[in-house]
């Protein structure tokens, strides 16, 4: 049996599954327009082109490391991309002084993997904290919004407790409680579904689902659950080496005919996606 | 030869990257936009008083004695142990307590603060704070760097006083070959007021420092707990340098030149 030449196997093309396929998203909330970012020699974002609806939840979906959490720190400006461009709400963050980009961020929830709560701080004080910092509400009106949104999030009777009396579920709804308290237009969630089990995943999801509801805005979700995707996404864009593969509407990616959507959004182990 | 200088290239980028971080704390500050979260730096403050002061005067208090002692016993050995003073107030005032106050600052506090902001940096504590609007930089660094200035002078000349008193006590009472009289006239003529002003800014240079290179190390943290550990270690390493390098240009500064001794008129 001849042995093959590895040489001689065609080059394998990083980016034939990404076909582009996109709807058309009017007016988006977010927009990632050419953006590149890299960490030394580690191209994470290569020239990503993505737009995320108003007024929806969105779910950016991709493997591991291919760069979901780095799209989030590009919104907020934690990170600003090598080349290209992030606009929310159509103007640009990289280009935002300190003092716009602050504002910006005030109207920006984002609940980390982990929830971020500050360990020196109680549940309560913890989630009055923006309240304090950027209005003029007195503490009883600062006290009636800790507690309705603590009661959402089920932590009504937690008030007093210290982060690291806390599980890693009820710190990650405590963080959901605090990235909700000034009303913001974009909320965020890095992987809020990590860590969790099953169950506590499924009520999660209902909550973001719940609170979306009652208060719109752009809700944007990062995971690679595709239990959860199934559950809240209305839109999705699966993202792969630092490029998006497909976006579009939830119904729509789950039809999707693109092996490497069809093999993701199913989790099956054969397809072009494997452990490399 | 390239290794070298590579390593040294390294080492005046890393110090560059130091002073500029410095400097927008320093800028933050000085521009009083530190006075948005004023606040935030009475609380620091409050935490300076309740953890730090009495472990500083403990150990002034300790140093004092031991210049107490060591200075009546000198003058002694030379036949003036009447001058056990002038040990004592040059000890105590110019050298020692400074010297004791950056140790324990570097020691207690600066460990303190690379620790807290590292933490905060790995479990994604100071990107929380930036998210919802809140300039981290100004918010943890420079309200530290106020409260430091608004605490420290009163935490230092107390210590300045616990070494004072410490000193007399062990020349005056424990050893007792001078007089309480005779003791406080050498004392004091050996010391003026433009003395302890100048020991004030060497401890409060100290201070400063320590309290940048805290929040330099903490506040760029990486790596997880063991980054933080082997931030904390690099800090410690490098106030300990600083305090020194602070109190040998301090002494030169100060007293290089007239060393203030009324000797021989």
């Amino acid at each position: 049996m001849p042995i093959e030449d590895p040489n001689t196997q065609p080059p394998v093309d990083d980016y034939q599954w990404h076909t582009g396929r996109t709807t058309e998203v009017v007016d988006p909330a977010i927009e990632f327009i050419g953006v590149k970012k890299a960490f030394g020699s580690n191209k994470v974002l290569n020239g990503l082109d993505m737009a995320l609806p108003d007024d929806q939840i969105s779910m950016i979906l991709g493997p591991s490391g291919t760069g979901k959490s780095v799209c989030i720190k590009h919104i907020v400006g934690l990170l600003y991309p090598d080349d290209g461009d992030v606009l929310v709400h159509g103007e640009s963050v990289p280009m935002m002084g300190d003092d716009q980009l602050y504002a910006m961020r005030q109207r920006c929830g984002l609940l980390f993997q982990d929830g971020a709560l500050f360990g020196s701080m109680n549940l309560y004080d913890n989630v009055a904290f923006p309240l304090r910092q950027h209005t003029e509400k007195s503490e009883d009106e600062i006290a009636h919004i800790v507690n309705q949104r603590l009661k959402e999030v089920g932590l009504g009777n937690s008030n007093e407790k210290m982060p690291n009396e806390l599980s890693g579920g009820m710190r990650k709804r405590a963080g959901f409680a605090r990235a909700l308290v000034l009303d913001p237009d974009i909320v965020m969630f890095d992987e809020p579904d990590s860590g969790l089990d099953p169950v506590r995943t499924a009520l999660l999801c209902e909550l973001i689902q719940e609170i979306h509801a009652e208060n719109g805005g752009a809700y944007v979700v990062i995971t690679h659950d595709i239990a959860s995707a199934r559950r809240v996404a209305e839109y999705i864009a699966v993202l792969w080496k630092g490029q998006i593969v497909e976006s579009g509407a939830a119904t729509d990616l789950f039809e999707s005919a693109n092996p490497f959507v069809r093999q993701f959004l199913s989790g099956e182990s054969q397809g072009p996606l494997g452990m490399e | 030869m390239s290794a070298i200088s590579t390593k040294g290239s390294g080492a005046l980028e890393s110090a560059g990257v130091l002073m500029r971080f410095c400097g927008r704390i320093l800028g933050e500050v000085y521009s009083l936009k530190v006075m948005k979260y004023f606040g935030e730096a009475l609380r620091q403050a409050g935490i300076l008083i309740l953890s730090s002061t009495i472990v500083i005067w403990s150990l002034t208090f300790i140093i004092g004695l031991q210049c107490g002692i060591e200075g009546a016993y000198f003058n002694r050995s030379v036949g003036s142990p009447a001058y056990a003073g002038v040990f004592a107030a040059w000890c105590d005032l110019r050298e020692l307590v400074p010297y004791s106050f950056g140790y324990m600052m570097a020691a207690k506090v600066g460990t303190g603060i690379v620790a807290e902001l590292g933490s905060m940096r790995i479990s994604d504590e100071i990107d929380a704070l930036e998210v919802m609007g809140v300039p981290s930089l100004t918010f943890l660094c420079s309200t530290k760097l106020l409260a430091a200035w608004m605490v420290l002078p009163f935490v230092y000349l107390s210590g300045v006083g616990a070494g004072f008193l410490a000193s007399y006590l062990a020349v005056v009472q424990q050893i007792g070959e001078v007089s309480s009289g005779g003791y406080q006239l050498i004392f004091w003529m050996f010391q003026n007021p433009p003395d302890l002003i100048y020991s004030v800014i060497k401890g409060m240079t100290m201070a400063t420092a320590i309290v940048l290179v805290g929040c330099y190390y903490g506040y760029n943290a990486s790596g997880g707990p063991v980054g933080v550990g082997t931030a904390t270690a690099k800090s410690m390493v490098l106030n300990i340098v600083l305090v020194h390098i602070i109190g040998m240009l301090g002494t030169q500064l100060f007293w290089g030149a007239n060393p203030n001794a009324p000797i021989g008129g």
